[in-house]
């Protein structure tokens, strides 16, 4: 087989595999719409939630009715789809506003939340890995280990809230809550970061450990390399493959985290319209925001598989 | 992506905004605004928030007497007539004067079923309005209609052309009113600012801005009035106010309201449909414990299903008393000793006071069941069927309107979805109540409705809920029990 059809035969394996992962995520985008469906619903319907205290069964009846909430499941079901696959996500029940603008208001605030944590997570997190890694066994690493241990196992709305406390009210440094400027998201980032910071030093950490123990590097040892001039020519960059692969996921946890610390700092992201719609049952508000986050989640899990390939050769090459 | 881009960077290069000021007043609210056309939602941030925009026909003052306000006053015509002369010197924020077909053209709206308005079930016994002057309008009601009034405190005044001319989306996106400020900004889910009306009607308000920010969380409110962040906050729960009361600078400033807090007992269906068991339970529950360990004394009690604060309260009616023996007693004679009581809850509800009432029902022999669930499945069974609607749970009742008729005729008038109560000489004295303006003779049935309440405990009145608010100590305002959050009325002392 000659180079170039050997380049085809990748190409036409390449592309099956991106198709066929396009099609899976295709498939969890539709199951995820229809359980967000039917979970919504059999808690009863928003129409109780939504009447003043007092109202008689006859006006709940007629609210019910305009809502169309009186309709069988199946028929909302289908109706539900076809506005999906028009792209139309309706109008807030809730807040008698277009369901789309309310979710795209909300999401620059939710990316540069996410963008924050993830400065945090990899900024802290890898060199942590590397350094605990490098320096296993001593003092240090058992101090990184603390940190690390730490940021794994505080819950976000306890951090969150002794973040507020020493930096906004002790020390008076940052915000308390709110959205006023870049000094408002930097507690929010290191209170949703911690987590992932943890996963990115442990998984760094093994990864690291891993390749220093292979037969090259104690060749670029014997060459007159430094351990860490080793570390930084050679293994980081083979290291670097599972870290990018968790990336990738991580931004999906990100958005699960973002839930809790948004409230806590009041920051007026998806998450946070995510919990209020669910307490408002507006449906068609938390159906939409559901649906953007497992869009991401299914996106991410593409891109990590798309980037496995694209950084490790022997994937590449079909090995 | 580049819009994105750009959205974010905005959003993190924003320029802070919180040096404070006497002209700046800014409010933490534990909620977003969920619509800003008063005729829509009615949810306490939404209210808090709107009210400060729009006037309103009638109003209440501190002590909740109602006043005029676009009305300067009023007449029955007849037992089903009301006739409003109104002021004529009100404009709206847009300049244009506010006229007697604003008034009709607002309760128009809001009683128009295909309008899908949350609020019209608080104003659908209006079944006309019509201007009868050059400033005067006559709403007709379908039967007499004592609470007439009191709904009408909650029927903000929107002006017709406008809203005709942008359409609803617009107007709730951009509304204007002709109250104390109006609208300048509102970012969904961040803040609303509010500008002085400097013509208003009434006087230039004290405070240039307003500032309504949504924070759900109570730590972050009480840490955003600590460091100057926020002047003024609500929602505070007991304990919180107990920390706070030697805060620096801050006052905990607490209101009975009009809310009560009771326990409902289902009197069709299980243990509880034998009255003895219903009495034995009104005299296990020991009120005073309840106020002063959970409420931390953040509540008054009270000795029916209502508020002091509301019309109709009979202080004449005593409350069951605090005797678990007697309680014993009857259980057993009522051979209910050692009976399964479910209790059905969900998480908006006090767990405290839920697990208290189950350990002072285990004290007189009786076993109770909780059962949490979901709100809107804790409404769906409670509003159910006797058999679904379990035999007690915790409530907390507020009509907004400050009298017994929107608080005992829906808990307890048979045929109402929340009654679990079935007793026609009931039924005949909260309907007379109902079908007379005299307030005399209200008051009379109203007292002997209580009575058969007391008798028949188809529910147990705990206590008067307090709302509790953080204020920065200068500035000068007093809560009130119908709970409105006036800028208005509230001025730096200083």
């Amino acid at each position: 087989m000659n180079k170039s059809l050997l380049l085809l035969f990748y190409r036409k394996e390449a592309l099956a595999f991106f198709l066929s992962r396009a099609g899976q995520a295709l498939l969890a985008t539709f199951g995820v719409l229809t359980i967000v469906f039917f979970i919504m619903r059999l808690s009863g319907d928003p129409t109780l939630l939504l009447v003043p205290e007092g109202a008689s069964a006859a006006q709940i009846a007629e609210l019910r009715h305009q809502l169309g909430f009186d309709q069988p499941l199946a028929v909302q079901y289908l109706a539900y789809l076809h506005d999906m696959a028009r792209f139309d996500f309706g109008e807030s029940l809730v807040q008698r506003a277009p369901v789309w603008g309310i979710v795209t208001e909300r999401l620059p605030y939710t990316v540069a939340l996410a963008a924050g944590a993830l400065v945090v997570a990899l900024g802290v997190g890898i060199p942590a890995g590397i350094v605990m890694a490098v320096a296993r066994g001593s003092w240090v690493e058992r101090a990184l280990a603390g940190v690390v241990l730490a940021g794994q196992s505080l819950p976000t709305f306890w951090s969150g809230i002794l973040l507020i406390l020493l930096f906004g009210v002790v020390l008076g440094w940052l915000p308390t809550s709110g959205v006023d400027g870049f000094s408002s998201v930097i507690m929010p980032s290191l209170a949703l970061g911690a987590v992932a910071m943890s996963t990115f030093a442990r998984m760094t950490r093994i990864a690291v450990l891993d390749e220093l123990q292979r037969d090259y590097v104690n060749a670029a040892r014997a060459r007159g390399l430094s351990r860490w001039q080793a570390v930084r020519r050679h293994v980081l960059r083979n290291a670097a493959i599972p870290v990018v692969t968790i990336a990738a996921l991580e931004i999906g946890n990100l958005l699960a985290g973002a839930v809790i610390v948004e409230s806590v700092f009041a920051w007026p992201g998806l998450g946070q319209l995510a919990i209020q719609s669910i307490q408002s049952r507006d449906f068609l508000v938390v159906q939409a925001v559901v649906l953007f986050i497992s869009l991401v989640y299914v996106a991410a899990n593409l891109v990590a598989d798309l980037a496995y390939a694209a950084i490790d050769p022997r994937i590449r090459a079909g090995g | 992506m580049r819009r994105l881009l750009a959205a974010c960077l905005a959003t993190c290069l924003a320029l802070p905004a919180w040096a404070q000021s006497h002209d700046t007043l800014t409010v933490d609210l534990p909620g977003d605004v969920a619509t800003m056309d008063p005729q829509i939602q009615w949810d306490t941030e939404s209210y808090s928030v709107y009210r400060n925009i729009f006037d309103n026909l009638v109003t209440r003052d501190g002590s909740g007497k109602i006043i005029p306000q676009v009305a300067t006053d009023w007449h029955y015509a007849n037992d089903t007539s009301v006739v409003f002369n109104l002021r004529t010197d009100i404009t709206f924020h847009d300049g244009s004067k506010l006229t007697p077909e604003d008034v009709v053209f607002s309760v128009r709206r809001i009683t128009n079923p295909a309008f899908k308005s949350p609020q019209l079930s608080q104003f659908d016994q209006i079944v006309s309005a019509e201007v009868t002057g050059p400033a005067q309008v006559t709403l007709h009601t379908k039967s007499p209609y004592p609470v007439l009034l009191a709904q009408l405190v909650k029927l903000s005044i929107i002006p017709k052309a406008y809203v005709e001319k942008v359409g609803d989306t617009e107007f709730n996106q951009h509304v204007i009113g002709s109250g104390p400020f109006r609208l300048a900004s509102w970012q969904r889910g961040v803040q609303t600012n509010l500008v002085a009306n400097d013509s208003y009607w009434r006087g230039k308000p004290a405070f240039k801005t307003v500032t309504f920010r949504a924070v759900p969380d109570t730590a972050t409110r009480i840490a955003d009035l600590k460091t100057g962040r926020a002047d003024i906050t609500r929602g505070l729960s007991p304990d919180d106010a107990t920390d706070l009361k030697s805060a620096k600078g801050l006052d905990v400033r607490a209101v009975a309201t009009e809310r009560v807090a009771y326990l409902f007992v289902n009197t069709l269906f299980g243990p509880t449909k034998d009255k003895r068991v219903r009495q034995a339970i009104a005299m296990a529950v020991d009120r005073d414990t309840i106020i002063s360990a959970l409420q931390q004394g953040f509540a008054k009690p009270t000795s029916v299903v209502l508020s002091p604060v509301d019309f109709g309260y009979d202080p004449t009616i005593k409350p069951w008393p605090y005797d678990p023996d007697a309680a014993r007693k009857l259980i057993k004679e009522a051979g209910a000793e050692g009976a399964t009581i479910p209790f059905l809850t969900s998480p908006a509800y006090d767990r405290r006071l839920n697990e208290a009432v189950q350990q002072m029902l285990a004290d007189v022999g009786l076993k109770v069941v909780i059962s949490v669930v979901d709100q809107p499945t804790y409404l769906k069974r409670r509003l159910g069927t006797p058999e679904e609607a379990s035999a007690l749970s915790q409530g907390r009742w507020s009509c907004g309107c400050l009298d017994a008729d929107g608080v005992i005729f829906p808990l307890f008038r048979s045929g109402s979805v929340w009654s679990k109560f079935a007793d026609p000489a009931f039924d005949a004295e909260v309907d007379a109540a109902r079908a007379t303006l005299d307030e005399q003779v209200r008051l009379a049935h109203y007292h002997k409705a209580f009575e058969i309440l007391h008798d028949e405990v188809p529910g147990v009145g705990l206590f008067q809920d307090e709302a509790i608010y953080l204020v920065k100590h200068d500035i000068a305002w007093t809560p009130t029990p119908d709970e409105a959050f006036f800028v208005y009325s509230m001025h730096y002392t200083d």
